[in-house]
């Protein structure tokens, strides 16, 4: 950050850019460069998660009725509210890349940080729930006691239900941090048309975490 | 501005906030889709077809527009969509085997003992700790030969 100190403020308020890369050509050179590397980084982030689904669908198929029982007793009132706030917290982060894209900094940082608050919400929704879920002692393994799941595989489902949305949960971690260092750069007013790639890319990230969500939510609770 | 004029990249190909706010409406509406077709009551594989159908909608939604893969470099699709495609082989394989398995009736291998339903964790797979379907029959015979049950 000692570069950011001694750029200038230009005259539209917004730092300079850092200088070009010397093995880049153009700024939209560099940028498409960092923006296909965030892509690369997604697709195996896709992946990832692509083992978890497909373990959901194999115990799914050993396991019916264990799945049904046990979906029905996760909180749809939980379920559907996170599933709001990842959307709207999509929105302005989509909004935040917009308004850094066109240097208004300072709008960007107050959306990623209501963004930001919209993470630390799902979180709590998710910790309500995983409360609940020690309470009734409905958890993986040998600590699976829940009496109320009586066909075969209730262990299964919560092991298949703690991994993925802990996996989840965890990107929202590191979702929420990425979003955080954006937002003190924007506050900074280090973002301009030539210059937003953290902002894009951060926000690349958000969207993952709620893409993944997106499949979550029917999967787990609705199905 | 004049900066960017010269790229003729996706600058200036973006989406405005108007149109990033008519997606947001268009996923809280097909969220609320998926959960009200989830009350209905119908076969559960109708179920995991429905929300799977509006996943998917609302996924492409999410990557088109607030990521922006509509006006992306060509390079960012490929990548995207073969990661999705892998995802699928994964799927598709592993889906298969599972669903086409059955117990082995025609090797030499004598039946499981029955297992006592109550001593075992709630977590075997069904069919797990009964005998097979059929018995085998009888040593000499070629595995090959018979047929499926």
């Amino acid at each position: 950050m000692q570069a950011s100190a001694v750029r200038k403020m230009t005259p539209e308020g917004w730092l300079e850019p850092p200088p070009l890369p010397h093995h880049y050509d153009t700024v939209e050179n560099h940028q498409n460069a960092l923006r296909f590397g965030m892509w690369l980084f997604l697709g195996t982030e896709v992946l990832l998660f692509a083992g978890i689904f497909v373990g959901y669908f194999v115990f799914r198929t050993y396991f019916p009725e264990a799945f049904e029982q046990a979906g029905r007793h996760l909180s749809l009132f939980w379920g559907t509210t996170n599933t709001l706030l990842l959307l709207t917290s999509s929105l302005t982060v989509a909004m935040a890349h917009y308004n850094a894209e066109h240097g208004k900094n300072r709008n960007a940082f107050w959306l990623l940080t209501v963004s930001i608050l919209m993470g630390a919400g799902f979180l709590c929704v998710k910790g309500i729930e995983y409360h609940d879920k020690f309470v009734e002692a409905a958890l993986p393994g040998k600590f699976f006691h829940f009496t109320e799941i009586t066909a075969p595989g209730g262990p299964v489902f919560y092991v298949v239900y703690f991994f993925s949305t802990g996996l989840h949960a965890l990107h929202v971690i590191v979702g929420m941090s990425l979003l955080t260092w954006v937002a003190v750069r924007c506050w900074r007013k280090e973002f301009s048309p030539t210059y937003y790639s953290p902002v894009e890319n951060a926000g690349l990230y958000w969207h993952l975490v709620d893409l993944v969500w997106i499949f979550l939510y029917p999967l787990l609770y609705l199905v | 501005m004049a900066s960017t004029t010269t790229t003729g990249g996706h600058a200036h190909k973006e989406l405005g906030p108007g149109r990033l706010f008519l997606n947001w409406a268009a996923l809280i509406v097909l969220t609320l889709t998926t959960f009200g077709v989830s009350q209905i009551k119908m076969p559960v594989n109708y179920h995991l077809a429905a929300a799977l159908c509006i996943s998917v909608i609302k996924v492409t939604l999410v990557v088109l527009f607030f990521m922006h893969l509509w006006h992306s470099e060509g390079i960012n699709r490929i990548v995207f969509v073969t990661s999705f495609v892998f995802l699928l082989v994964l799927m598709f394989f592993v889906m298969a085997d599972v669903g086409t398995r059955f117990t082995l009736s025609n090797s030499r291998i004598p039946p499981m003992p029955r297992v006592d339903q109550t001593m075992m964790p709630s977590g075997m797979p069904p069919g797990m700790g009964q005998p097979p379907q059929r018995r085998p029959e009888g040593p000499g015979q070629h595995p090959g030969k018979a047929g499926h049950p």
